[in-house]
């Protein structure tokens, strides 16, 4: 019987309790954000007492079910003040589930400020110690030590000095499979929540641990298999197929042929410089410069689809794992920078100091746009990036995001929804995208309906009749996606093999009545996820927000971007729309 | 002319092949040729041609028609990031 660990920070207690019945067939997003509705006051202060913060494991995690290794981390968030589930692959998702819990909540305050903790979790029990020495350094040195100290065996959730001093643009580290600091939930500053907690790093040791029962093997196997064959087939995400050869970075060129790469601080849709950030020249440089650099990396175990790559110095010693689409975008095309070296230190740089890539590379474009430094210039980058690491006044500003420096240097283009920097796709040329970024219930994120594939056929049109079919499809996306992917603990990426294959799809919802003994059809999935959409929805009405904020930016209204001279222009009414039903 | 640039593979068509730089073939264009048209001129076999094709910043299908000044992007079989 799985349980749930409730951690208690102002008395410094933990204790086990029986999951309720309301969460025993939810995970993952769908219990973060059940848990932050029923026990966060959505007014709360994001960094004060009453915020909670919530790691949950998918349905699926824990099992064999392929590419399933999420842990979603959820509460208040301090970016955007919206309801918050950020999600990453690594390792402790699945030890998490095998240690027979389903989540742990993080609540209350240490008495004394600036104190911090570490959990321990194994079948014994739970523990919180001081992590007195393990402060105030570099992931690099941090994640290292704690190994040493807890064995090599263990998983390690933790956040670097940016989520110490409370910055917004703080992240949550998971250790990948070869315990580098490297995979990050990385999105809406949790990383201070979890610093505000005075929580530096969980650690988690399932060895002996219950494992995951499943009511019905059947089902869990037919499921499985499944989904299995869906991912073999599909050309994305097939052994030897794009993710796996070049890595997501394929999407560098495509995106920058599609005219829709957001380049210098969203002021244009193609970056001369593509080719040489591209995930073909990504390979290419890991076979020349051989040593350990390698594409067709596995952030978690048991992942079929394996995108992720180590990227290597000259002389083939590590750089920095991992160089992706959205880090190599936020941090190159965006900031004007196009050598692959220059993004693997900054990605390595965000790694240390526990930033998310895509609020530090946004908040970078908009650094250079005030004139702090020139497009291009990746040595002045790293300097402003040190700035965050050292915590000095610029760093604090710099570290509260691409919305706050905006302000602080008042510049207009700022490219946010609801306080939370835009992914690397151009809302102007493909207004699907747009929609899910201006009615997400967490401010702009791509994986909060990921619509890029049929949207494509309507880049760069203009905005007709088909409008109301856009929002329709956003809302779906964003159904679909808050069950299908984020509550089972699968990799948003499966979703090009389910979406496309009505076997795949099935096989995600066998395998989850298989775990949980439910008869789900594939419809009952889908209204699922629009319930927690639902209750996202309502929790940000409570802490104030309105239609009025399911907007994006208003200078992508009136400004044009290249190379297909468009604006957005899909009218607030519509938008209004996606979440009718 | 038509500019074409090739991704991948397919690069091998063009003068460079360093997946760093540009690489691209200028192909005059035939009243009402297609893509399938600029495809065969320059050689490419049908299969190594994936479903990720970009006319002037536009996903299309090889049918699309294509006159002088065009920008053709072809990405190959192996690189399908978007499957419509």
């Amino acid at each position: 019987m799985s349980k749930i660990l409730r951690v208690n920070m102002t008395d410094l207690t933990a204790r086990f309790e029986d999951v309720p019945e309301k969460y025993r067939l939810t995970g993952g997003r769908g219990l973060t954000s059940s848990i932050t509705c029923d026990e966060v006051p959505p007014t709360c202060h994001p960094l004060g007492p009453n915020n909670k913060i919530t790691f949950a494991v998918g349905i699926v995690a824990g099992t064999s079910a392929p590419t399933s290794g999420r842990i979603s981390i959820g509460g208040k968030s301090p970016l955007t003040g919206t309801i918050k589930e950020t999600n990453s692959g690594g390792m402790a998702g699945q030890k998490l589930a095998r240690l027979g819990l389903k989540a742990i909540i993080v609540e209350g305050q240490p008495k004394e400020k600036g104190k911090l903790w570490l959990l321990k979790v194994d079948k014994a029990g739970a523990q919180l110690q001081p992590a007195d020495g393990f402060t105030s350094k570099g992931l690099y040195e941090t994640y290292p030590m704690l190994f040493k100290k807890f064995s090599d065996k263990v998983a390690i959730i933790g956040i670097g000095t940016s989520g110490e001093r409370l910055m917004s643009m703080a992240g949550i580290c998971v250790n990948d499979p070869e315990n580098r600091p490297s995979r990050y939930a990385g999105r809406g500053g949790m990383g201070a929540v979890m610093g505000s907690k005075g929580l530096k790093a969980i650690i988690l040791d399932d060895a002996g641990g219950p494992g995951v029962p499943i009511a019905n093997k059947e089902a869990f196997d037919a499921g499985r298999k499944k989904l299995v064959a869906a991912l073999r087939e599909h050309d994305i995400t097939k052994p030897g197929g794009a993710l796996n050869t070049t890595g997501t970075a394929t999407l560098i060129n495509v995106i920058d042929e599609a005219g829709a790469l957001p380049t210098r601080n969203f002021s244009d849709g193609r970056f001369e410089g593509a080719n040489k950030i591209s995930g073909e020249t990504l390979k290419e440089t890991c076979e020349k410069r051989g040593g350990v650099g390698m594409v067709g990396h596995s952030c978690s175990p048991g992942c079929i689809i394996k995108c992720s790559n180590v990227y290597p110095r000259p002389d083939g010693t590590e750089h920095v794992s991992v160089q992706e689409y959205e880090s190599i975008w936020a941090l190159g095309a965006n900031c004007g920078i196009d050598s692959l070296d220059a993004t693997g230190e900054l990605i390595r740089l965000c790694n240390d100091y526990g930033v998310d890539t895509i609020e530090a590379g946004v908040t970078i474009g908009v650094a250079m746009e005030a004139g702090l430094a020139k497009f291009g210039d990746s040595q002045k980058a790293i300097e402003l990036m040190h700035e965050i690491g050292q915590g000095t006044p610029l760093g604090h500003i710099l570290g509260s995001g691409a919305a706050a420096t905006a302000s602080t240097f008042g510049v207009v283009r700022c490219p946010t929804v609801k306080g939370q920097a835009m992914p690397a796709y151009e809302p102007r040329p493909i207004k699907g995208i747009g929609i899910i970024y201006a009615t997400s219930t967490m401010g702009a994120d791509h994986t909060a309906g990921y619509t890029i594939a049929p949207e494509i056929l309507d880049i760069g049109g203009s905005v007709d009749k088909l409008v109301a079919e856009k929002s329709a499809l956003a809302r779906h996306f964003l159904h679909a996606t808050a069950y299908l992917f984020d509550s089972t603990g699968h990799c948003l990426f499966i979703s090009f093999a389910v979406l496309d294959n009505p076997s795949g799809l099935e096989g995600v919802v066998e395998e989850c009545n298989g775990v949980l003994g439910t008869s789900w059809t594939v419809d009952d999935v889908l209204r699922m996820g629009g319930d927690i959409v639902k209750k996202e929805r309502a929790f940000n009405k409570a802490a104030g927000f309105t239609s009025v904020d399911d907007r994006l930016p208003e200078f992508m209204k009136y400004e044009k971007l290249p190379p297909h001279n468009v604006a957005f222009d899909v009218p607030d009414t519509e938008l209004d729309k996606t979440h009718d039903s | 002319m038509i500019e074409v640039r090739l991704y991948g593979k397919l690069r091998r068509f063009t003068d460079n092949q360093d997946p760093a730089r540009d690489s691209i073939i200028y192909i005059p264009a035939e009243t009402g040729d297609t893509i399938e048209d600029i495809i065969r001129r320059i050689g490419i076999p049908p299969e190594e041609v994936g479903s990720t094709i970009f006319l002037n910043g536009r996903y299309v299908v090889l049918n699309r028609k294509v006159k002088d000044g065009d920008r053709l992007a072809i990405f190959p079989d192996n690189m399908a990031m978007v499957i419509v």
